[in-house]
């Protein structure tokens, strides 16, 4: 049992949006972070976001659009997800268990914004947009500036996180998502990698997008990494010194710390290897 | 508010509070204490049970959120043909040491074997990697469950 004021489950997106207006009610969808979370804090007005008809999945021109309900195990296999952010896809399966997967929202995922939210670098390659609705109407947010630090984001009580747009990717890219470790192992920091590139018939890297989580305090596109490489021809010597930038960034931002010795060595190791998965080359020339 | 919802197959109308988890539900009010409660946070599987067909904690869902779903226990056993292959598979392979994990393992490995009757080695490692298991060292339960195949497609073949 855990401590719940009220229990609200609307029906239609008017009638949650004006209980939220309130200001009263924190929001439930999974219930996979939520839940163990309210064991230990005081009683809270919940509103079941599960009937809202949130869990779509769709195309337009340029982007795919996904509601904030979707679940991990959704989004794995949709093969809309699957063709246009295969990235995502990924990122979504390998979250947690199956049992987590079959209940856990991308909106939660997102919302939650733990620095190793899975699918947020993954959303970062995609340019993605958060729509968030509240009863003074709709807007939009890029989301790299959706995540404001660690567990916090620009959604006040009011708002409710709507959907998530996302730009196709680039169909001739070469993608490759990296997690290591496991969530809550104590004193192992996880890292996830998602790296997007395309290059011509000369090796020349025509398009580099790259995007980090647990480097930064906030899952991070690094595009003093994508700059290095566009316009550049694939090396093993381009790879190593983007994959050393990478490790001078992150201690730029945090300074050196008691982890460092840890996560320096293996962040070039993830960097170089996913750098190396995603540009489809077996053998990269020195 | 009053919940009404499937279970093991039966309909079922009960006033749920807001906030009772549904394994709290299910082992306190309808004495189905065959679901158990490890960790509590998601971790362990060993509340695991099937919302509609697929596994979930049940330690991490509300009972007022499995309204006008379908939610099946390990007491489904009995009526249930392939939970029933599946737990047969389960004594016959000596999977079975201490049984805590055994009712999730057993619903996750039924829900695997509807949406994939024939699972290589590795599936069913993935597929039962939110199941802790104490005990047995895991092998004689992925034999079970490779097992467990074999006897439902032999059925299905023979019909
Ligand atoms: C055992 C276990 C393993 C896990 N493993 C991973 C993992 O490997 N990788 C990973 O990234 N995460 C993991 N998680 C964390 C969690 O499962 C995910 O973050 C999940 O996506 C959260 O979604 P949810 O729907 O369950 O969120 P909920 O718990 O329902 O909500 C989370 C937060 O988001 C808010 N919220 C949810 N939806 C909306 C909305 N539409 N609008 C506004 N606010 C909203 C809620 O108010 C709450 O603050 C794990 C959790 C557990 C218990
Ligand atoms: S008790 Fe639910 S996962 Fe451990
Ligand atoms: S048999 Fe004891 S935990 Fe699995």
């Amino acid at each position: 049992m855990i401590s719940v004021e009220s229990y609200k489950r609307p029906e239609t997106i008017a009638e949650a949006l004006k209980l939220l207006k309130t200001g009263k009610f924190g929001i439930i969808a999974g219930g996979t972070d939520v839940i163990p979370q309210m064991r230990h804090t005081p009683a809270r007005s919940l509103l079941d976001i599960g009937k809202l008809g949130l869990d779509f999945v769709r195309e337009n021109d340029n982007t795919v659009e996904i509601g904030a309900a979707a679940t991990h195990s959704q989004i794995q296999n949709n093969p809309l997800i699957q063709r246009f952010l295969p990235l995502l896809s990924t990122a979504c399966g390998l979250v947690g268990s199956w049992q987590i997967r079959n209940r856990g929202t991308i909106g939660g995922n997102i919302v939650n914004a733990s620095p190793c939210a899975d699918s947020a670098p993954a959303l970062l390659i995609y340019d993605t947009k958060v729509v968030l609705l509240s009863s003074q109407g709709r807007r939009s947010v890029n989301l790299s500036e959706f995540i404001k630090k660690p567990y916090l984001t620009v959604l006040t009580a009011k708002d409710l996180v709507h959907s998530f747009v996302c730009q196709k990717g680039d169909d001739s890219a070469g993608n490759s998502f990296i997690k290591l470790g496991r969530r809550q192992a104590v004193n192992i920091s996880r890292m996830t990698i998602a790296v997007s590139l395309v290059r011509d018939d000369s090796n020349k890297i025509t398009m580099a997008k790259i995007a980090v989580g647990s480097v930064f305090p906030t899952p991070t596109r690094i595009s003093e990494l994508e700059n290095k490489l566009i316009g550049q021809i694939v090396s093993k010597e381009l790879f190593d010194e983007t994959a050393d930038l990478a490790a001078d960034l992150m201690i730029k931002a945090s300074g050196v710390r008691w982890s460092t010795p840890y996560k320096k060595p293996v962040l070039i190791g993830l960097m170089r290897r996913a750098l190396v998965g995603a540009s489809g080359i077996k053998e990269i020339p020195a | 508010m009053i919940i009404k919802f499937k279970l093991n197959g039966k309909n079922v109308a009960i006033e749920a509070p807001g906030g009772e988890r549904l394994i709290d539900l299910l082992r306190e009010r309808l004495n189905l204490v065959g679901t158990k409660e490890g960790c509590g946070k998601g971790e362990c599987g060993a509340c695991t049970v099937l919302l509609d067909n697929k596994p979930v904690c049940s330690c991490l869902i509300l009972a007022a959120q499995v309204n006008g779903r379908n939610v099946m226990t390990i007491e489904g056993v009995e009526s249930d043909a392939r939970l029933r292959a599946v737990q047969e598979a389960f004594v016959e392979a000596g999977s079975v040491q201490c049984g805590f994990c055994t009712p999730g393992m057993i619903l996750s490995a039924a829900a695997l074997l509807r949406a994939n009757p024939k699972p290589s080695r590795d599936e069913i490692k993935r597929a039962l990697s939110g199941n802790l298991c104490r005990c047995t060292g895991y092998e004689k339960i992925f034999d079970a469950v490779e097992l467990a195949s074999h006897k439902i497609m032999k059925k299905a073949a023979s019909k």
